[in-house]
């Protein structure tokens, strides 16, 4: 080891405390980009072999009944790689030991061989082939886990009226259900939904489908047009009660991986990106001022025949340690907290096997990310230095020139201690570097505000969505739309205090050239269950005529109130009509339209029909009404809100919890490392002055209190302007997450500010009085002896 | 015991030959004038004790001598190089294999002992003697695993000169090298400087306003403002152990 480096190592021991300091916001940036980056490798690389594996389809659609004969039309459409057909039932399940009532989605196994696409992946237990195996069945491996299920044990569903009990054979996975949740939720509820496949023969006869089918998935030769494929698998199925063919980008257990891995991307810039540029920041002030304190010893080594270029690189060595050590901290902690993380997905989402797979790109990127901020972190620094003539940096820097503050030149100074005098001297004497540490604090205070705004938009729209959209107990789903007959039977059920109708259609809104497909929602005009909200929360009451659409489908289709849209329906009598856009509402979850229910029955030209209904349930005759919810056939799903409320807490809240927490660990961190390293410099270069004070006289504490003095000013002057830098992150950090698919509004509490001061304050405190033990231990001779 | 003085002898090129340098600082209204066209010739191994009072450019003589700092005008030649003219690179590799340097305030690294603060030159110079060697010849073998804070004045000074005639420079510059110290410190100090010269044939050069210690020297130059005012040549050299102040 040269001798240079041996220097290097023994000032970093005394700077240890700062190094670290320095080294843990790096850290803090690190292990987050790293956390990011390998779930999101972890998960799309998972998804792809999975997908590719297990053959998942790339364009998928459901209708009413075709014979199989339609399959060969179905293959022959230009573009189409493979085709696989077959049923899927909507039923009851009865589950014992449950009260609320379960439903399954049963789809079908080829008669012969395994499936051609989607196919299963066998967990435990074994599969069903050939035509035998009657009254088997398999189930998917999370509501089987949710209920305890095992193969060999049973489970009884209702098939079009019939009670019917089948064992379990297998535990499976499919592609098509990595996010098993009914359809249309958010939110997965694994208790009370479950998928299950079982022999064609056996369903197609529970279900009257016999040598026909009612879903349809195929796969695309590679450069096929999706959209025209779509197109003809839509015209071939048009006579076929066809519901509209939609891609995987429509598909309901993909987007969901999906949206995760984009807010996962957005997490991976925004947050580090802020962290490294403060850790940049704070490299650049603990070099600066090492460099400054070893302003001769630089003069000396270029005196004896050092070259400007080995002085750089030693000091920029010393940057570099510090960012080695923050590369390691951060891979650690990436890779800690990365496989916490998978483990956490296990909970929504079911692959064969979910690995946490570190992304070493991300890793080689970060040390070079890192290293670049050092440099820029250092480069000035350096730079001043060796430009500096030796025999003039030999001498000692000039004494520096005070004047009296300004408030002591307005008059009022006479009211401060001398303490706190010489505390305002020293910001005045130097505003830049003042400037730099209030921005470094300001800093520190932002950064704390951002996690907690995740947690409050995040809050905001579950109560948004829970408390101000819906407000029944319950959505029940007919099998079939029903006549106004079936609203005033859901009523006569036990408990029920109000309900209101609900009519949905499958349809194709387009605008120009611009089109989304999605589900209608008819809702009577004065709906108080179900609301349609506006951006300033209040309620839209639906007009006679007109669409309402959330603000974001709007965006997406670029349509503003008082355009016409057209609108196609996939189902039924296939209307088609053009609707005027009349008003925009709030979501914060994918999009959605609405009419009112009476308008959108008669375009839909059915008559008078329901798809469900919203209702209020009174407590006491919870249990008797579910009892007749699950006695009653034509109801094919309950939803009950405060089960997924429920659900949702101990599942995504939990995790959103977790992650939040983690930031907000980094972001305390990140604070205490910006606020003691202000200190730790501020205390270095006021050490001969403040050892002078204690020479002469004055008492430890008074001396520490113009250093407290000092800080407390800088950190007040810091926290407003922090808060604004940190509703600035907050808001820029939102955007770059925020899509079509998800979005999180910008909420900025009181509580959050709150918090935020708090921590910066506390972190000022403590490092005030750590900087005061070292006064403590100040080497009194040793100071005014060394010529600084 | 050879003490012959070398400007006895036919001369041979000289080591430095300054003709009407000066060196100007500042511009404008706060120009200041540090050397105002100095001339001077040094030879191999001799001593010459620069004096004058504060601020008459003695520093900045040094400095321009060591190549720390180029001068505004004149022409400074260190044997065939122009050192007037050299760029950064030419002036560092000139600082690292020819000069040895000795400051009023010793200048060491504060993080290394007095052996690492040597070993620090010797391990970028081309012919280096070990730093143990160094040490020795300044009398500090026994404190060579000291850091400059557990040494005295003295000591600390003669780590400095160790570091600085390790890499056998042909050139030794000390400015005050005994301004911070006392009489006995400083003898032992100025001991150490007369013995590499004397050992080493360094030509050397020492800057001081003490005039007693113009007794060890050769020759010696008055400064004023910035002018060469007065050569002095001492027919017999003392050595330091007899002086006193
Ligand atoms: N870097 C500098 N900038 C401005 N003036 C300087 C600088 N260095 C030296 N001087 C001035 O040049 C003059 C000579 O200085 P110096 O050589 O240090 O004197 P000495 O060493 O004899 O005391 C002094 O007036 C000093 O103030
Ligand atoms: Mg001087």
């Amino acid at each position: 080891m040269s001798l240079l480096d041996r220097k290097l190592l023994r000032d970093l021991r005394a700077l240890k405390s700062q190094a670290l300091a320095v080294a843990l916001v790096m850290a803090c940036g690190l292990t987050m980009m790293i956390m990011t980056r390998s779930l999101i490798l972890s998960l799309e690389s998972t998804r792809d072999d999975y997908y590719r594996e297990h053959r998942f389809a790339q364009v998928f659609a459901k209708l009413k009944r075709a014979p199989h004969a339609v399959t060969e039309q179905l293959a022959a459409i230009p573009g189409v790689a493979a085709v696989q057909t077959g049923i899927a039932l909507q039923v009851t399940l009865d589950l014992p030991g449950m009260a609320e009532p379960a439903t399954g989605l049963i789809q079908s196994l080829p008669e012969r061989g395994e499936l051609n696409l989607n196919r299963l992946h066998l967990r435990s237990g074994r599969m069903l082939v050939g035509r035998g195996s009657t009254g088997e069945i398999l189930a998917g491996e999370a509501f089987a886990e949710a209920n305890n299920l095992k193969p060999g044990d049973e489970i009884s569903a209702v098939l079009y009226g019939r009670r019917q009990t089948f064992r379990i054979a297998g535990i499976v996975l499919s592609p098509e259900f990595v996010f098993e949740a009914p359809p249309g939720a958010a939110l997965p509820n694994n208790k009370t939904y479950g998928v299950f496949w079982m022999p064609y023969r056996e369903l197609a006869a529970a279900s009257n489908l016999d040598g026909a089918f009612n879903q349809l998935s195929l796969t695309l030769v590679p450069g096929a047009a999706e959209q025209s494929v779509i197109a003809a698998v839509d015209r071939i199925l048009r006579p076929y009660g066809g519901r509209g063919a939609y891609g995987r980008e429509s598909h309901p257990s993909h987007t969901r991986v999906r949206d995760e891995i984009n807010v996962l991307q957005g997490l991976s810039v925004g947050f580090p990106l802020v962290f490294l540029s403060v850790a940049a920041f704070m490299t650049n002030a603990v070099m600066s001022r090492q460099i400054t304190l070893q302003r001769e010893q630089i003069a000396m080594l270029k005196a004896c025949g050092f070259a400007n270029r080995e002085i750089g690189w030693h000091y920029f060595k010393f940057a570099l340690v510090i960012v080695v050590a923050g590369t390691a901290l951060g891979a650690l902690g990436g890779v800690a907290l990365g496989h916490q993380l998978v483990e956490m997905y296990h909970l929504f989402f079911r692959f064969p096997q979910l690995d946490f797979r570190l992304a070493k790109g991300v890793l080689v990127a970060a040390i070079l990310v890192c290293s670049l901020a050092a440099v820029i972190g250092v480069w000035g620094a350096v730079r001043s230095a060796v430009r500096l003539p030796p025999a003039e940096a030999m001498r000692p820097e000039p004494p520096a020139s005070f004047r009296p503050a300004l408030v002591e030149r307005i008059g009022i100074g006479r009211f401060f201690t001398t303490p706190f005098r010489m505390a305002l001297r020293n910001i005045g004497r130097r505003p830049a570097r003042a400037l730099l540490t209030s921005l470094a604090l300001a800093l520190a205070t932002g950064i704390l505000v951002v996690p907690s705004s995740f947690r409050d938009g995040i809050n905001h729209v579950l109560d948004f969505q829970w408390d101000l959209i819906q407000r029944q107990t319950v959505f029940v789903a007919l099998i079939e739309p029903g006549p106004p007959r079936a609203l005033a039977d859901l009523r006569a059920l036990p408990g029920v205090i109000t309900a209101e109708p609900v009519r949905a259609a499958p349809v194709e809104l387009r605008a120009g050239n611009r089109f989304r497909r999605l589900g209608l929602n008819g809702l009577p005009a004065g709906s108080t269950l179900n609301r349609v909200i506006d951006a300033h929360n209040r309620e839209i009451a639906l007009p006679p005529h007109g669409i309402v659409l959330s603000a974001k489908l709007a965006e997406v289709l670029a349509v503003r109130p008082g355009d016409a849209l057209q609108v196609r329906v996939l189902d039924g009598k296939r209307p088609e009509f053009s609707v005027p856009v009349v008003a925009l509402s709030e979501d914060f979850a994918g999009t959605a339209a609405f009419m009112e229910i009476g308008a959108l029955n008669r375009a839909l030209g059915e008559g008078d029909r329901i798809s469900g209904a919203y209702l209020t349930v009174a407590g006491g005759r919870w249990t008797e009404f579910l009892r007749a919810t699950k006695e009653t056939p034509r109801i094919g799903n309950v939803v009950i809100k405060q089960a997924i409320r429920d659900g949702f807490r101990k599942t995504t809240a939990e995790s959103i919890g977790l992650i939040q927490k983690i930031y907000l660990t980094f972001a305390t961190v990140v604070a205490f490392g910006i606020v003691y390293n202000s200190a730790r410099i501020s205390l270095s270069e006021r050490q001969r002055e403040l050892a002078t004070l204690r020479v002469i006289g004055f008492s430890r504490g008074e001396v520490g209190a113009v250093l407290v003095g000092e800080l407390t000013l800088l950190t007040l002057a810091a926290l407003p302007f922090g808060l604004v830098i940190g509703s600035g992150l907050a808001s820029a950090i939102i955007q770059t997450v925020n899509n079509e698919f998800v979005r999180l509004p910008l909420i900025l509490t009181p509580a959050n500010y709150a918090f935020a001061v708090l921590v910066v304050s506390v972190a000022s405190v403590l490092s005030a009085l750590l900087a005061c033990r070292r006064l403590n231990h100040l080497d009194l001779v040793g100071v005014l002896k060394a010529r600084d | 015991m050879s003490s012959a003085s070398p400007a006895s002898t036919v001369t041979p090129p000289p080591v430095f030959q300054v003709r009407g340098l000066t060196k100007t600082y500042g511009e404008g209204e706060a120009v200041v004038r540090a050397l105002a066209g100095v001339d001077l010739d040094c030879h191999a191994g001799e001593f010459i004790v620069v004096l004058g009072a504060s601020g008459s450019g003695k520093s900045t003589l040094l400095n321009l001598l060591g190549g720390l700092d180029s001068p505004t005008g004149g022409t400074l030649r260190y044997r065939d190089q122009n050192l007037g003219t050299a760029d950064e690179a030419g002036l560092t590799l000139y600082r690292r294999n020819s000069v040895g340097f000795v400051f009023q305030f010793y200048n060491l690294i504060p993080s290394l002992t007095a052996r690492e603060n040597v070993a620090l030159i010797t391990e970028i110079a081309p012919d280096p003697m070990t730093p143990e060697e160094a040490l020795e010849l300044v009398g500090l073998g026994a404190r060579m695993d000291h850091f400059p804070a557990q040494l005295s004045g003295g000591e600390q000074q003669r780590v400095a000169i160790a570091r600085a005639i390790a890499k056998r420079p042909a050139v030794l510059l000390c400015d005050e090298p005994t301004g911070a110290l006392d009489v006995r410190t400083g003898i032992v100090v100025l001991e150490a400087i007369e013995r590499i010269n004397r050992e080493l044939g360094t030509l050397t050069l020492v800057i001081t306003h003490n005039a007693v210690i113009s007794d060890m020297a050769d020759r010696v130059l008055t400064l004023s403002d910035g002018l060469i005012t007065q050569v002095t040549a001492n027919p017999q050299r003392k050595p330091a152990s007899g002086l006193r102040w």
